[in-house]
């Protein structure tokens, strides 16, 4: 029994709390629904939580409250589900440390698929990877705005990009300087936009390439690291 | 023809303009009547002396016939009309006529010749030109020729100095007084058309900057009363547009956040239908109703963006947008072009683009996008492979909920609101939504942007 990780729900809609429980039982998981940010504490409290699945539109307590209440006491993985789509909002949940994040109405399969996704970088020691959190970073001249989705140039010109450069571009923001193989890019970009990432990782650089580097030829940001994959050869300053 | 651009434009350039030339007229008027009374009197002083002198003989007519030798002759009677030469001054005759008139004297005809010549300046006419600031040189002095005739044949004639012509003086004294009265009376309008005109430039400012952003600061109260009147109208009209406005968001907030969450509840749901074909096509329905209050929202909220403008490059933006949808697995591709740099939105320009792309898919097979510099615009094009449309039906394509009937897929629906949410977006930006049938067929839709 103890096998199976178990899920925290917290959703004040019963319409969805119920069968999306029914729906996570199925899947492998041990799933405790309940209905409010106080009775979550209890749980969170009482029993051996390894991730929560939290709804931010709550009465009484939010989620955003409850998930910033939860990162500061422990490091249990939150997925948010939400409603809102309005930019602004986005970004104030994500600054609460939520692991990621998924749109209502939803694919139950995707929460799936990004469940696993999490518990397996816990299995494997990997480093946190919380959503964007609205911050941007500076490189060599360069900008990238989250929110956006693009590049500023150092003429304060936007250069929008695609979402798996934007992928690919946030994981070698967060870690200059460190090599990443072609497989911990796949899965720290995979993340986020499942199915959006199935071609090779080494045209998206390419792409990427052609868009920040003075010489695509001679890559002196993106350098390959022979044997290894890949890495960011910049200053990064977190704005 | 062109305009001539003379005439002021604003409130009070043209009021005053307008006074400045009321004046002008009323001060040549006056001048016309004073130079006619004027004249009056001259030809009344220039008549009298003569007018007298005949009088003065007829009068004395019957002491002067045996005394006529003695003195001065001051009129002379002739029988039969008198050889009379100078200029002939009918004005004057028609002046003595009446003179005559008004004494009481029967006078049958009368006639008058002037003859110029330069006689010695009397003293009292030295003083009165003098009085007058005339100078007393050159003054050519007339002398007037009255000859009455008071009975039939019988003839009087009488000669009298005429004051001769006196330069006219009055067109410096028009332009004086006019200018005078200018600097009374434009004076004040000026000040006071500037009290006017301050604050219905602030006025027509705040409702510029509120018809371009959908907000605007409140202007100040202050002028006369009815520019106050008219201000005051407009801050509350502008509160309470922008208080409806804010209310349609949160409304629009409210029936996303009430519709979404049925949704969810709906989508979750399906997964426990055993049937997999029938599943796919319920979430596939869900996605679309959900897709559907997407489109609705983005449209109420369009012309009321959060996002700052920015210098996008849209070569850039299509190429992210296009490889997004090849990583899709879409018929999508895209023309090599140059950098082209314009002060857009860069997340509603995405979605526009997006919007025509997905149309091209799926009524027209293929897209193929295309940045171009054009005339100081630059336009991205979606060409796609479809059949076109009717040029009747293209503007009614851009007006919401209107789907093209008989498209070749029938079943992918959509709300209806893909065109005119682009055109919302364009219209945001200044920019165009176009949309015309290409010669090799297919449709190409274009945004057109200000570079």
């Amino acid at each position: 029994m103890s096998d199976r990780p178990h899920l925290l729900l917290v959703d004040d809609e019963r319409s969805i709390r119920e069968p999306l429980a029914q729906y996570l039982g199925r899947n492998g998981f041990r799933v405790t629904a309940v209905e409010s940010a106080s009775e979550a504490r209890l749980r969170l409290a009482a029993n051996a939580i390894d991730m929560v699945i939290l709804d931010i539109m709550m009465p009484g307590e939010d989620g955003l409250s409850l998930c910033r209440h939860i990162r500061e006491t422990s490091e249990i993985p939150v997925i948010l589900l939400t409603a809102r789509t309005e930019e602004t909002d986005r970004i104030v949940g994500l600054e609460m440390g939520a692991d990621d994040y998924v749109l209502k109405p939803f694919s139950p399969r995707e929460l799936v698929a990004r469940i696993k996704v999490i518990f397996r970088r816990v299995a494997t020691g990997g480093q946190r990877v919380t959503a964007p959190d609205g911050a941007n970073y500076s490189f060599a001249g360069w900008m990238l705005k989250t929110q956006e989705r693009t590049l500023v140039d150092s003429e304060g010109v936007s250069l929008p990009l695609s979402t798996a450069e934007y992928n690919l571009m946030l994981a070698f923001a967060t870690r200059p300087n460190s090599v990443l193989s072609r497989d911990q890019l796949l899965d720290i970009t995979q993340g986020r936009e499942a199915n959006a990432f199935d071609r090779a990782i080494d045209n998206q650089i390419s792409r990427l390439r052609k868009k920040i580097e003075p010489d695509p030829k001679n890559p002196t940001l993106i350098k390959t690291v022979w044997g290894g994959g890949y890495t960011l050869s910049a200053e990064v300053r977190k704005l | 023809m062109k305009k001539l651009r003379l005439w002021p434009q604003s409130l009070v350039g043209q009021i005053i303009a307008l006074v400045a030339i009321a004046l002008f007229v009323a001060q040549a008027i006056n001048f016309g009547l004073l130079l006619r009374e004027r004249q009056r009197l001259e030809l009344t002083g220039q008549t009298a002396p003569a007018v007298y002198r005949v009088v003065d003989a007829l009068d004395n007519r019957v002491e002067r016939e045996g005394d006529r030798q003695r003195g001065r002759m001051r009129a002379r009677f002739v029988t039969g009309a008198p050889e009379l030469t100078g200029q002939a001054r009918p004005d004057v005759e028609r002046r003595a006529t009446v003179m005559f008139e008004d004494v009481g004297l029967r006078i049958l005809s009368v006639r008058a010749v002037q003859t110029s010549e330069v006689m010695p300046v009397r003293r009292w006419e030295r003083i009165r030109m003098r009085a007058n600031g005339d100078g007393p040189h050159d003054h050519s002095v007339g002398l007037l020729t009255l000859a009455a005739e008071y009975e039939p044949g019988k003839w009087v004639v009488a000669q009298a100095r005429s004051g001769g012509d006196r330069p006219q003086r009055f067109g410096g004294w028009l332009v004086g007084q006019t200018l005078i009265l200018y600097v009374i009376v434009l004076l004040p309008l000026l000040w006071m058309g500037r009290r006017l005109a301050r604050p219905l430039k602030q006025l027509t400012g705040s409702a510029q900057q509120f018809a371009r952003t959908g907000a605007a600061d409140a202007v100040d109260e202050r002028g006369p009363g009815d520019v106050r009147d008219l201000t005051m109208a407009f801050n509350a009209m502008r509160a309470r547009i922008i208080a409806m406005l804010d209310e349609k968001d949160r409304m629009l907030g409210a029936i996303g956040h009430d519709l979404r969450t049925p949704l969810a509840s709906l989508r979750v749901r399906t997964e426990s239908v055993e049937d997999d074909a029938e599943r796919a096509r319920m979430s596939e329905t869900i996605d679309e109703m959900n897709r559907m209050l997407e489109d609705i929202l983005s449209l109420a909220r369009a012309g009321r963006s959060t996002q700052a403008a920015q210098k996008v490059d849209l070569a850039a933006l299509a190429d992210a947008v296009v490889e997004d949808f090849i990583e899709l697995g879409s018929p999508v591709d895209l023309a090599d072009c140059d950098r082209a740099v314009a002060f857009v939105r860069p997340q509603q320009i995405r979605r526009a683009l997006r919007n025509l792309i997905e149309n091209a898919i799926v009524y027209g097979d293929r897209a193929h996008v295309s940045v171009l510099h054009e005339n100081g615009n630059i336009r991205i094009a979606v060409a796609d492979e479809g059949p076109g449309i009717a040029e009747d039906r293209m503007e009614e394509m851009l007006e919401p909920f209107t789907r093209l009937e008989g498209s070749r897929n029938r079943e992918t629906g959509g709300s209806g609101l893909g065109l005119a949410l682009v055109r919302a977006i364009m219209a945001e930006h200044q920019g165009e939504l176009r949309l015309a049938n290409r010669p090799e067929g297919g449709l190409e839709a274009s945004l057109l942007l200000p570079g």
